[in-house]
């Protein structure tokens, strides 16, 4: 089977139809053409008569394991087409028990990477990526491609590390000052699953309303911790950031941290191993201790 | 709005030394909801408890703060008061201006400003205390004992004395552990298996006592009061409702072993009961050296039992049972010298014998009915060396510990050679002789007076000449050089935890210090608790003991637990972790982090948004939670929270703090 993006998306469409025709799926959670050329935006696909709708090019840049989230006790199937990312992301829910793998029908799609339409380039999220192949799926369309990141994911962070931490602090001030909590990197995240966010629980005072730097930072580290070393590196929020801050940045530090004490660990690649902060063990590294 | 009462101890001058408490007092004064504020020299005291009280009477205080010492110290001591005051008891909390202040610095200034931020914090906590109750725990009124040494022996027949059921689980085929292979027991030289056996003959024959030989625990969940323990009894190949202890099978079985009870100097059967006095006293198959297992033939044993009690087909059994209390006596093990001790010929030279192996050769029911011989040659030893503190205070090559019971031991091997073997001598080389007991530093002197030349200083190597070993040492006090011509070497060597005391003290959340012992909950005031409610120590397996101490702690440790079984019921601890329905999300992260196994995942039916929903949330069992707090961490939702330290209670302090 050939691997062009027109190949893969012709038998997208075929398989979608016969699979909404036959009753497997009750919808399809993939992608249609947006209003301008080169952008997309993710569709449910219901109807069988509606696949024409349904493309797969360069463009396809969202990611959609957090949308069948929100119909978690659906009666039937959610379809959903996944690369590399958005397989993660479903495993990754489907170890947090948000959502049943039954009720899920997932067509897999090996992925080359997506580019910027503003840009013409490869999305740095996608250069990064180290999983290009689904990493759980029902079926397969098109050939596996070459799994592993085409540039050092780690120099970034390695780059902020080597700064003192006065430098350090003034980057992230710099960078915080401009977030306008949107909470658009919350939204979009695969590992954000809370029933209710900790900055909605505003009874409890963890989150401020003020608008200052303070309560800005409190959100951008308060929501690094939280998300941890359970990043599947998607890069959806730094995408979404409509201020475009270096969330991921943020996330990848947290990440190094955890290789350098427990060892490499990709989050998502299946649906049952242990994230390294869900548990312990009794020879971990004690280094404050 | 909350009343609030701070009270500010002196302790003396621990605390007043270093922080000036007018200050202390007039800044917790401004403190928000802080209507009353009273210093004493002492608060723990009865008068200072009865100020407290007076003054909850007198101005209506609704919850208190005292700045004090550490809450471990004396919070329990305030809760108690508590309880006889309109405040609930757990409406306290408790600033630690003593260890965590006052002790640790000596800057004035700088004390007192902490001492106002503990307490600044204290009070912000205890306005969002919500008042707490405690709930009645059955307990069930069985004791299980692991390890039949002498400590394990001595607690269970002070449990069942005491009219309570006991089972007493030991890994090896009887019950005795060490004493039992001793000859005689420093300092009064009664027959170890004379004082020994008879405890053992009572615990086989108490009615309340369970003996599992050849078992050993495999699982347990439940906590004080409610443990349920599996246990896994070996296979023992014979049917011990029918066998009647005769020895025929002994008698006939032609395969021999290298006998562990006589450390290797005889033989034993395949099918054997480990020493005489064995308890029960019936034999086990050893199917490692059986012919029947190994070759599939002989069966001689089986063809001879007049009452069919062989049963090749035996099986290892899991046995579950609960108990309300454990107690953990797995003893000790003599360190591997020989891996360690190149030097002392790494255990090449048959002659350089354990002390232990001593215990063997003197004993009049040992392999040489007590005439010492050398176990080379069988030759009578004229010159035997005797080395204490072989892989004890060595930090180097073995444990940095001292043993605490070689001193006396060697003591006593020097007096026993020197007393059977009249032409004999006897040379020890200590470090320091040890002898703190009742009767032991008599004891050495008599040994002195014996003829035993005791040399300063430890042997640096021995080497075979002829049929004799040289011993080459330093007697630093005279700073020479000694060799010794021996014809025996005795090594007192240290002793070191059971391999198994790793996996039990798993099993049970007991910890272990650096060298491998179970920790006690406290040196000093909790010497047989541990952290785990419910779970005690006794003897070696708490560190190196000699006899009577391992008996004393016994008879503690079996004291706690009788004492628990008086109760009607336990009270349970309030401050456990809650969930909040609401917000759990059912990730199942907090399962995975609870080290009491407390909290489990439950699928519910709840309505929502007009709509019926499946979903799992996180339940706790308040019986086994500990009050930990790691699963309100590991929440990212903040679904859990920690009653007693609730995520508010928390989040006012550092506000207190840093605001």
């Amino acid at each position: 089977m050939s691997n062009t993006l027109a190949s893969v998306q012709e038998t997208l469409r075929q398989r979608a139809r016969t699979l909404l025709e036959d009753g497997t799926i009750t919808y399809l959670i993939g992608w249609e053409a947006g209003r301008f050329e080169g952008q997309t935006t993710p569709l449910i696909l219901r109807k069988a008569a509606d696949v024409d709708r349904l493309i797969y090019n360069e463009f396809c840049v969202h990611i959609l394991a957090k949308y069948p989230l929100s119909d978690k006790n659906i009666e039937g199937t959610i379809g959903v087409v996944v690369r590399g990312c958005d397989s993660r992301g479903i495993n990754l829910a489907l170890k947090d028990g948000q959502i049943k793998r039954d009720k899920l029908y997932l067509i897999g799609i090996p992925c080359e990477g997506m580019k910027d339409a503003r840009t013409g380039q490869e999305l740095k999220k996608c250069l990064q990526c180290t999983h290009r192949n689904p990493v759980v799926y029902d079926e397969l369309i098109g050939d596996a491609v070459e799994d592993g990141a085409k540039v050092d994911r780690f120099a970034e962070v390695a780059q902020l590390e080597s700064l003192s931490v006065d430098e350090r602090y003034d980057y992230w001030a710099a960078i915080f000052s401009r977030c306008i909590r949107c909470k658009a990197c919350r939204d979009t995240c695969p590992s954000c699953t809370c029933r209710e966010c900790f900055t909605d629980q505003a009874a409890m005072g963890w989150q401020g309303k003020e608008t200052s730097l303070a309560e800005n930072q409190n959100y951008g580290i308060t929501r690094m911790f939280h998300i941890g070393e359970r990043c599947i590196e998607c890069g959806e929020c730094e995408r979404v950031c409509p201020v475009r801050l270096p969330l991921m940045q943020l996330n990848r530090k947290i990440i190094k941290d955890a290789y350098e004490l427990f060892g490499e660990f990709y989050a998502g690649i299946d649906d049952c191993t242990p994230h390294p902060l869900d548990h312990y063990l009794l020879d971990d590294v004690e280094e404050f201790m | 709005m909350s009343r609030i009462g701070v009270f500010l101890c002196h302790c003396g001058t621990n605390i007043a030394a270093t922080v000036d408490m007018t200050r202390l007092a007039e800044a917790t004064k401004e403190l928000p909801g802080v209507v009353y504020v009273e210093e004493n020299k002492y608060m723990c005291s009865e008068p200072g408890q009865q100020a407290v009280k007076q003054s909850i009477i007198d101005r209506g205080i609704d919850r208190i703060v005292i700045a004090s010492c550490s809450p471990r110290m004396h919070e329990l001591t305030f809760r108690k008061m508590l309880t006889d005051t309109s405040v609930n008891p757990y409406m306290l909390e408790i600033a630690n201006i003593r260890e965590q202040c006052s002790w640790v610095h000596k800057d004035k200034e700088a004390g007192t400003k902490k001492a106002i931020d503990l307490v600044r914090m204290a009070v912000a906590k205890v306005d969002r205390n919500a008042p707490l109750f405690t709930s009645e725990i059955p307990i069930t009124k069985r004791a299980l004992v692991i390890g039949g040494g002498i400590a394990g022996i001595q607690a269970a027949l002070d449990i069942a004395d005491a009219g309570f059921p006991v089972t007493l689980v030991e890994k090896e085929p009887s019950i005795g552990g060490k004493m039992v292979m001793l000859d005689k027991t420093f300092p009064t030289m009664d027959c170890s298996a004379c004082i020994c056996a008879p405890k053992m003959n009572d615990v086989g024959a108490h009615p309340n006592i369970e003996i599992m030989s050849l078992s050993e625990v495999e699982e347990v969940t439940g906590y004080v009061g409610n443990f349920t323990v599996t246990i896994r009894q070996k296979a023992k190949y014979i049917d011990y409702d029918l066998c009647t202890g005769c020895g025929l099978c002994e008698q006939k079985c032609p395969s021999k072993v290298t006998s562990e009870y006589e450390r290797g100097l005889a033989k034993r059967k395949a099918v054997y009961k480990p020493f005489a006095q064995a308890v029960p006293s019936k034999p086990i198959i050893d199917a490692k050296n059986c012919r029947k297992f190994t070759e599939d033939r002989c069966g001689v044993c089986e063809k001879l039992c007049t009452v069919n009690a062989i049963r090749f087909d035996d099986e290892d059994k899991l046995v579950t049972l609960e108990y309300g209390a454990v107690i953990i006596a797995t003893g000790y093990e003599l360190i591997d010298w020989t891996s360690l001790y190149g030097e002392y010929g790494a255990g090449a030279y048959p002659d350089v014998i354990d002390g232990l192996t001593f215990e063997r050769i003197i004993n009049a029911s040992g392999p040489t009915e007590g005439h010492i011989v050398r176990p080379s040659d069988g030759k009578e030893p004229k010159t035997v060396v005797m080395i204490k503190c072989v892989g004890s205070r060595d930090p180097h090559k073995g444990k940095a510990y001292c043993s605490r019971a070689c001193c006396m031991y060697g003591a006593k091997h020097a007096h026993q050679f020197l007393d059977k073997i009249a032409d004999g001598e006897c040379y020890v080389f200590y470090m320091d002789v040890r002898a703190m007991g009742k009767g032991y530093d008599e004891f050495y002197m008599n040994t002195l007076q014996d003829g035993a030349t005791y040399i300063r200083g430890r042997v640096a190597k021995i080497y075979p000449e002829g049929d004799k070993y040289i011993c080459i040492g330093e007697d630093t006090i005279s700073s020479k050089i000694v060799t010794v011509s021996a014809d025996l070497v005795v090594l007192d060597t240290a002793m070191e935890p059971q391999e198994s005391a790793d996996a039990i003290g798993r099993l049970f959340g007991v910890s272990r210090d650096l060298d491998g012992w179970l920790t006690e909950a406290h040196p000093k005031l909790r010497p047989v608790e541990t952290n785990t409610a419910g779970v005690y120590l006794a003897g070696t397996a708490q560190g190196p003991k000699d006899i009577p101490d391992c008996v004393a702690q016994a008879s503690a440790a079996a004291a706690k637990v009788i004492g628990m079984f008086c109760l009607k019921a336990l009270e349970s601890n309030p401050m456990i972790s809650v969930v909040d329905e609401i917000n759990c999300r059912g990730c199942g992260d907090c399962v995975d982090v609870c080290p009491y196994k407390a909290i489990a995942m439950e699928t519910v039916e709840r309505r929502e948004n007009s709509v019926w929903v499946t979903r799992d949330i996180a339940v706790i069992n308040s019986g086994l939670c500990q009050g930990c707090g790691a699963c309100t961490a590991s929440c990212k939702s903040s679904a859990l929270d920690l009653l007693g330290f609730t995520n508010e209670q928390i989040l006012q302090e550092v506000d207190a703090l840093c605001l």
